[in-house]
């Protein structure tokens, strides 16, 4: 029997987010087929990987993170140096310093670094908070109010805080605004309908559908992008079209593997190469799900999950 | 007795002589060309901007659009005639106030505020959408006092609105010391009435800023601040024609104003209010304005938090025992029309806990008394369920039962750290008016302690639960427009979906109709939504094509169609909750029914949770069922296969609980009289021989029923 080739293209279709300005600016999502299903029909936009970058600076224990930023001291430097690492569509600001139950910086503190650091880069920015809800929101109205012009994406507006924070960064400040919900599909819709209801149209909006590593639960945000997407595509449900951002980084260098030392268990081999495992596979089973954009730390990574984007479409 | 009319069109003549007169100087003063600039904005002068549709740059701009100002004020005693009139007012206020920031860029010296910059608009802006800031107030005057003055100020603060201050206030503030600024949200715009040009500037960027209005768009306008902005005037007495003049502006941009001033003034229902008593000042005006009040915390002398919901008192540790088993109790919760109670007013009628003695059982009734636009007494039921964990939040306090026979504990403890009987009150007012914003506008409640009071408002609730156990029995599937679908659960059964009509209530037992209808007003994008039934496939098995639908899609594809009325026929999935399973025993053609908490065999061969293995996760499976025990005695159940004349087996526990409703309904249904005494439990048989020779010798009528197969 011949084979017949059965193209699925969606009358639907994810929306289209824009970030950045100028020459570097991306577009995220806007595909009408299924994740990486390029031979449906061409991707609007390829997945996007973004480089993360703490308040607190690259972790120096890592070798080959040491080198890749050495001699970079100030933000703005660590900064370039990141933008510039091969495969990086954007670049992620992670205000890990401003996190009430941590270090608490003041939100000036935080709204200076990312002034600092638009100031030296032309990529565009994602502001990640430290997840507090209530210190994010107070931060990320003063970050979008600072980079006014800047087309950021903010990130994220919860459930708790989801009014001022995205009020602030789209409509007073017109950055765009990623809504945030914990691996389930009616909570992460339901957010999306109370922000377009608060006037802010969905193609100002990315989802953080949540995130695990690999092993560590993966199976439950995997099919909650799966389902998120057919949902979108399938059904033509606009309250979930828009496209899905991962913040990778923070959950991968989270897990035990990317955390034992050497020393405590030598047959695992070099931490950073852990590290690196975890953060590339994670990426790419998220993409291969449906994320449209991942947020990495290791360079390494980047080039790896970029490459590998690349290789495939 | 001089008409409104006249008085409104009197103070924009005023205010356009005014202005003519601040023109004609700055032209002589500074010439056309010189440029006009409010600081900080990018927005232009925003009135001529927003209803003009012109972008002043320069005194001669000014002078141009002036006649045009002229022209919105006309004299027609129409109401839409008073509205542009009013709103020629402020741009002939804008006039004036541009004029002072042209000959001098600070014309203020940092006395009073003057012009809003574009930043102030965003930061208050912000706070003023998302309801941080529930609305803002102008006031205008002087108070009768200082001190009601300042009283007048902090009230507003306390709520958290922001308020501004034209005129005389604004020294009274000064001598008694209240701190004005942005930052504490007291903003003293300035010394006359012409400075409410900036406060409606800020209204007018707001919209453009945030609701995307153009410039031009009247309607837009109105719209938005009318829908948005929750403002509102305070205006003391006297009120001048040219303060009158402004407000009429404000009433068409859909702030009410609330004065004192009785002299030639005439009241319009929600717009324009006289309040002779300034002291209430603050309740008329949110009342007017529909602006409902945050609650942050509650006023207790304990703990309160779920951490308590299971804390038991014991008698040895009780100061109060609170019981209606023995003496006359009750809870209530009742609606009222909003001017026949005041928010937060907690009244105890009869003697407080100190006058019992330790260890003493007391009788206790309270009554919330709750009004809002979009109260609906079906609510109140709902409500009062959750009296039960709204008190029992309280650390040191117990509470069981519900109705009239509830029962309240207070520990020698909470009562040592001060909790007395208004405290109960203080935690409904705060439950309820936090819970239930979005339908609860005024919450009061009444408490009493002293027997004779007691048993007669317990008389009165058990009329009241009377009239609604009547209600709900008479709710009946086709007497409703639409159903509910209530999706809970999908967060751990992803494909499931239930549907709740009042006859048939949701599988976990705590989803009722009534229940989905308020979670569904109470917040249209939660867990519960609107079905609408007007498309009949099949009434008999509960088609409709409208259920399908909404199956379809609130099951992201999963389920294609699901029949309300039987078991056999695409059955209504369940996601693992369910507090009952029924299961069809082929050999009698009946079906076994058992509850979550049976954990013997039954005559199917199998236990609840190998039953419940077959049925949960959304997925369908005929001849089997997850159900709530309510649903047992519904005239709808198993409707498509004869009804519950199909039940020939049940736990005994589970028939204790539904008998009583279970035989009505087959009384009902069949002419049958003591149906459950027909139907098998565990003390007859777990296997299904005995169950059959049960089942003949007591003449169970599926014996004569229609295979199920």
């Amino acid at each position: 029997m011949p084979f017949k080739r059965a193209p699925q293209v969606f009358s639907a279709a994810i929306r289209e987010l824009t970030l950045g300005t100028g020459g570097k600016a991306i577009a995220v999502g806007g595909e009408n087929v299924l994740p990486l299903y390029a031979f449906d029909g061409p991707l609007k936009n390829p997945p996007r990987v973004g480089i993360e970058l703490s308040d607190r600076g690259p972790d120096l224990s890592l070798p080959e993170l040491a080198a890749f930023y050495a001699g970079a001291d100030s933000p703005a430097e660590q900064a370039r140096r990141a933008a510039a690492a091969p495969g990086a569509d954007f670049l992620s600001l992670y205000l890990e310093s401003s996190d009430p139950t941590g270090a608490d910086a003041p939100v000036e503190e935080s709204v200076a670094f990312c002034l600092e650091i638009a100031a030296a880069v032309d990529l565009p920015l994602v502001i990640q908070g430290s997840g507090h809800a209530e210190k994010d929101a107070k931060l990320f109205e003063k970050a979008a109010e600072a980079l006014q012009g800047k087309n950021a994406l903010i990130m994220s507006a919860k459930e708790e805080n989801y009014k001022g924070v995205s009020v602030a960064a789209v409509t007073a400040y017109g950055q765009k605004i990623a809504a945030e919900s914990s691996v389930d599909i009616n909570l992460a819709k339901q957010l999306n309908v109370l922000i377009t209801q608060l006037g802010i149209s969905g193609d100002k909006m990315a989802m953080n559908l949540g995130v695990s590593a690999a092993g560590y639960g993966f199976e439950y945000i995997a099919s909650t992008i799966d389902r998120v997407r057919l949902a979108a595509l399938s059904q033509n449900d606009a309250a979930l079209q828009m496209p899905v951002v991962t913040p990778v980084a923070r959950e991968a260098w989270g897990v035990k593997e990317a955390i034992v030392s050497e020393e405590d268990i030598p047959e695992w081999g070099p931490r950073e190469r852990r590290g690196i495992n975890m953060e590339v596979c994670t990426a790419a089973a998220l993409i291969a799900a449906g994320s449209d954009a991942v947020i990495l730390r290791h360079p390494r990574s980047v080039r790896v999950v970029a490459d590998l984007i690349a290789n495939i479409l | 007795m001089r008409l409104l009319f006249d008085r409104i069109f009197q103070g924009a003549d005023e205010m356009l002589a005014l202005a003519e007169q601040a023109l004609a100087a700055a032209v002589a003063e500074i010439g056309e060309s010189a440029p006009v600039n409010m600081p900080n904005t990018a927005y232009f002068l925003a009135n001529h901007s927003a209803y003009l549709k012109k972008n002043i740059r320069t005194i001669g701009d000014l002078n141009a659009a002036f006649p045009e100002v002229k022209r919105w004020h006309q004299r027609e005693q129409r109401l839409e005639n008073v509205f542009n009139t009013g709103f020629a007012t402020f741009m002939a206020a804008e006039v004036i106030e541009a004029c002072k920031y042209a000959v001098s860029a600070d014309p203020y010296n940092g006395e009073y505020h003057g012009h809003l910059s574009d930043a102030e608009v965003r930061e208050l802006g912000v706070p003023l959408v998302t309801g941080d800031i529930p609305g803002f107030v102008v006031i205008i005057g002087p108070a009768p006092s200082d001190e009601e003055a300042a009283e007048l100020i902090k009230g507003y603060q306390s709520r958290a609105i922001f308020v501004f201050l034209i005129g005389g206030v604004i020294d009274q503030a000064k001598r008694m010391g209240v701190a004005t600024g942005f930052p504490v949200r007291v903003v003293a715009v300035g010394p006359d009435i012409w400075q409410t040009a900036h406060i409606i500037s800020f209204v007018n960027r707001a919209a453009m800023i945030f609701g995307a209005v153009t410039p031009g768009d009247r309607e837009g306008f109105d719209h938005y601040t009318f829908h948005r902005i929750r403002a509102f005037v305070n205006a003391f007495d006297p009120v001048a024609d040219i303060v009158a003049a402004c407000g009429a502006g404000a009433i068409a941009m859909g702030f009410p104003v609330v004065t004192n001033d009785e002299k030639d003034m005439w009241p319009v229902p929600k717009s324009l209010i006289i309040q002779p008593a300034s002291e209430d000042f603050i309740e008329t005006s949110l009342e007017a304005r529909d602006i409902r009040i945050k609650i942050t915390k509650i006023d207790i002398p304990v703990a309160y938090s779920t951490a308590f919901e299971g804390e038991i008192v014991r008698r040895h540790d009780m100061q109060l025992d609170i019981d209606g088993s023995r003496v006359d109790c009750c809870e209530l919760v009742t609606t009222k029309q909003p001017h026949e109670i005041e928010d937060h007013e907690i009244t105890l009628i009869g003697p407080d806990f100190e006058e019992f003695e330790q260890g003493s059982r007391v009788c206790l009734c309270y009554v919330a008394e709750v009004a809002g636009k979009t109260m609906q007494a079906d609510f109140e039921p709902v409500f009062e369920r959750r009296i039960h964990d709204f008190v029992n939040r309280a650390e040191g306090v117990m509470h069981t039962g519900q109705r009239d026979n509830l029962r309240i504990r207070v520990s020698k403890d909470a009562f040592a750290a001060g909790f007395r009987a208004r405290h109960i009150g203080e935690i409904l007012y705060a439950a309820i008016k936090s819970d239930y914003e979005s339908v609860v506008d005024k919450c009061a409640i009444k408490i009493y302690t002293r027997p004779e009071d007691c048993r007669e408002i317990r008389a009165l609730a058990q009329a009241v639960y009377e009239k609604r156990d009547e209600r709900l029995a008479a709710l009946t599937d086709e007497s409703v427009d639409v159903f509910y679908d209530c999706i809970l659960c999908q967060s751990f059964s992803p494909a499931h979906v239930c549907v709740v009509t009042p006859e048939r209530l949701g599988l976990c037992g705590a989803v009722s109709w009534l229940d989905a209808k308020a979670a569904n007003e109470l917040d249209p994008n939660g867990a519960c939504h609107k079905v609408t039934k007007e498309r009949v496939v099949d009434e008999h098995l509960g088609i409709w094509e409208d259920v399908n639908e909404t199956v379809k899609e609130a099951s992201h594809g999963n389920l294609e169609q699901v029949t309300l009325y039987s078991i056999m026929v695409d059955p209504m999935t369940s996601c693992g909750c369910f507090e009952c399973i029924c299961g069809i025993e082929p050999l009698s053609n009946g079906v076994v029914i058992v509850h979550r908490e049976h954990t013997g065999m039954t005559p199917l061969g199998m236990t609840f949770s190998e039953m419940a293995s077959m049925t949960g996760g959304g997925v369908q499976t005929p001849g089997f069922m997850g159900h709530g025990k309510q649903f047992i005695s519904s005239r709808k159940f198993m409707r498509g296969e004869g009804g519950p004349a199909r039940i020939v087996w049940m736990p005994k526990a589970l028939k204790e609980m539904v008998s009583a409703k279970l035989n009505a309904a087959a009384k009902e249904l069949y002419g049958l009289e003591d149906f459950s005494a027909l139907i098998a439990d565990e003390s007859v048989t777990e296997d299904v021989e005995t169950l059959m020779e049960y089942l003949a010798e007591k003449e169970h009528p599926v014996l004569g029923m229609e295979p199920l197969m």
